[in-house]
C-alpha cells in the first residue's frame, strides 16, 4: 500500500504534498474514497502515472496527487467553469496537468499525453461510459494496466432492466474484472468497478 | 509536450470558451427567464401596503408605470405628467387619496415601501438592459437567424442545443420539434401521434395563422431557420431572400 495513504478507524487520510500534514478524504464527496472504504485499494505507487477522466473541480484529483509524489495526474474535463478551479489547483500542485477537452474525442488530446499511464480513473456519468473508457484505454493505458470505473446506473438507463450485467459484459471484452462494489450509503445507484487490461 | 506548455494551451482554450458569444447569450437568457418572477413577487408584496394609500391604482397600469408613479408622486407632483398615464386617471387617483377611504402611512413604513419600489425599478431596468444586450449579441453573430426566427425563439433554441455549431448540424425536422422532446419520446413509446411543433409555436407568424395551418407553416419556417443558421456560420447574408419566401407562404395559408 502507498506510504501516503493512511486508514485509521474507518477514516481515510493522505499526507499533503506541500505541507506534509494529514488531510481527511471524505468518502461522501469522492467515489474513489468511498471505494477505499468498501475495500477497493488500487495499486498507486509514488511514481505512477494516472489519467483522470471527468476531473471536475479537482477534489479527488488533489488527494490522488498526494499519493503520487513523483508521478503525474492528467485531469480531463469538458466544463470550462470547473476547469478554472482545476487550473488554479495545478498551480499549487506540480504533478497535476489539466486538459480542457471532451473525453469522447480522444484524437483532440492524444498529442498532449505521450506517455502510457498505469491507471485510468473514470467518473463521467454518460450513456456511453464504457465506450469512452475503451477508447482512452486503447491509446493511453499500459499493458496489464488498471482501471477504476464508477458506473452511474441512472445515467445509463431509467428502465427496470438489469443494466449492470449488460454493461459489465461489454466491459469484459477488453478488461478482466477484479472486484465490483455498490457504493451505498456514500453514493446512491453507483457501482465502482476495479479491473485490469487483458 | 512540457507540463507548462499543456497548461498554457488549456488556459488559452478556457479563455476562448468563456469568451464565446453563445455562452454569454445562454447565460443572459437563463437569468432573464427568472427575473420576471422575482419582480412579480416583490410587486405583489409592495401592493399589500400601497393599496391602503392608493386603492384606485388599477391593474391596467404596467408594473413599471405603477412603481414610477409611486416613486414620483411622493416627491413631486409635476413629474407625474411626464409619464404615459392619462391626466384623468391621475386626478382620480389623487382625489381618492385625499378622501376618507385611504390612510396616510407612517414615515418608517413609507421608507420601507419606497426602498422596495426602488429595488423593483432597478430590477426592471436591468432586465431591459439584458434584453438589449442579448439583442445586440444576436444581431452581431447570427444576422440571418435573428431575422427569420425572432430573438426570443433563437435564444431558446441555442439554450436547448448548447451551442450554435451543434444547432447548425441539426436537420430542419429536429429544429421544428426543439423544446417538445418529452412529448415526442412519450408518443414514440406509446405509439401515438408525435407533436408538430416545439419552441417554434411562439413565433408571431405561427400564432397569427388558423389552427389548421400552423403545423404546415412551422415546417417551412423550421426549414428556413436551418438554412439561416448554416449561413450565419459561413458568414453569408441571405435573410432578405428567406424573409420573402416565408412571407409568400404565410400569405397563402392565411
Amino acid at each position: 500500500m502507498n506510504k501516503n495513504l493512511i486508514i485509521k478507524d474507518k477514516l481515510i487520510f493522505t499526507k499533503d504534498l506541500n505541507s506534509k500534514k494529514n488531510r481527511e478524504w471524505n468518502p461522501f464527496h469522492s467515489k474513489v474514497a468511498a471505494g477505499i472504504r468498501k475495500g477497493i485499494i488500487p495499486n498507486i505507487n509514488q511514481d505512477s502515472k494516472i489519467l483522470y477522466l471527468g476531473a471536475a473541480e479537482g477534489y479527488t484529483v488533489s488527494f490522488i496527487s498526494d499519493l503520487v509524489e513523483n508521478g503525474v495526474v492528467y485531469g480531463i474535463d469538458i466544463s470550462p467553469y470547473s476547469m478554472q478551479k482545476l487550473v488554479l489547483l495545478s498551480e499549487e500542485r506540480e504533478n497535476i496537468i489539466p486538459i480542457l477537452e471532451d473525453c469522447n474525442l480522444v484524437d483532440e488530446y492524444k498529442d498532449l499525453i505521450k506517455t502510457k499511464v498505469d491507471l485510468i480513473i473514470q467518473d463521467v456519468s454518460q450513456k456511453n461510459q464504457i465506450e469512452i473508457l475503451k477508447k482512452n484505454a486503447k491509446l493511453f493505458l499500459k499493458e496489464k494496466g488498471e482501471i477504476i470505473l464508477s458506473l452511474k446506473l441512472s445515467a445509463i438507463s431509467q428502465k427496470k432492466i438489469n443494466i449492470i450485467d449488460r454493461e459489465l459484459k461489454d466491459l469484459e471484452t477488453d478488461f478482466r474484472i477484479i472486484r465490483k462494489v455498490r457504493l451505498e450509503p456514500f453514493e446512491k445507484k453507483h457501482i465502482l468497478v476495479f479491473a485490469q487490461k487483458k | 509536450m512540457n507540463r507548462k506548455e499543456i497548461i498554457e494551451i488549456t488556459k488559452q482554450k478556457l479563455k476562448e470558451k468563456l469568451n464565446n458569444a453563445d455562452q454569454k447569450i445562454i447565460n443572459l437568457a437563463q437569468i432573464i427567464e427568472k427575473v420576471p418572477n422575482n419582480i412579480n413577487e416583490l410587486y405583489e408584496q409592495l401592493r399589500v401596503i400601497t393599496d391602503q394609500e392608493y386603492p384606485t391604482l388599477d391593474q391596467s397600469l404596467t408594473i413599471k408605470e405603477y412603481v414610477l408613479f409611486y416613486l414620483l408622486e411622493e416627491k413631486n407632483e409635476k413629474n407625474i405628467k411626464n409619464l404615459n398615464i392619462s391626466e384623468k386617471n391621475i386626478k382620480e387617483i389623487i382625489k381618492i387619496k385625499n378622501s376618507n377611504v385611504s390612510i396616510d402611512l407612517n414615515k418608517d413604513i413609507k421608507e420601507i415601501t419606497l426602498n422596495l419600489a426602488k429595488d423593483i425599478l432597478n430590477l426592471i431596468e436591468t432586465k431591459e438592459k439584458m434584453e438589449f444586450e442579448i439583442d445586440k449579441l444576436l444581431k452581431e453573430n447570427y444576422v440571418n437567424a435573428y431575422h427569420v426566427a425572432t430573438p426570443k425563439i433563437l435564444c431558446k433554441m441555442l439554450e436547448i442545443a448548447g451551442s450554435s455549431k451543434r444547432l447548425s448540424r441539426f436537420p430542419a425536422s429536429t429544429i421544428q420539434l426543439l423544446g417538445s422532446e418529452k412529448n415526442f419520446f412519450k408518443a414514440l413509446k406509446f405509439n401515438k401521434n408525435t407533436p408538430k411543433y416545439g419552441v417554434i409555436f411562439n413565433h408571431p407568424l405561427v400564432i397569427s395563422l388558423p389552427f389548421k395551418n400552423k403545423a404546415k407553416f412551422s415546417r417551412t419556417l423550421a426549414a428556413k431557420i436551418a438554412i439561416a443558421i448554416k449561413a450565419d456560420i459561413t458568414n453569408n447574408k441571405i435573410y432578405e431572400e428567406l424573409d420573402k419566401t416565408i412571407k409568400i407562404k404565410h400569405s397563402k395559408l392565411k
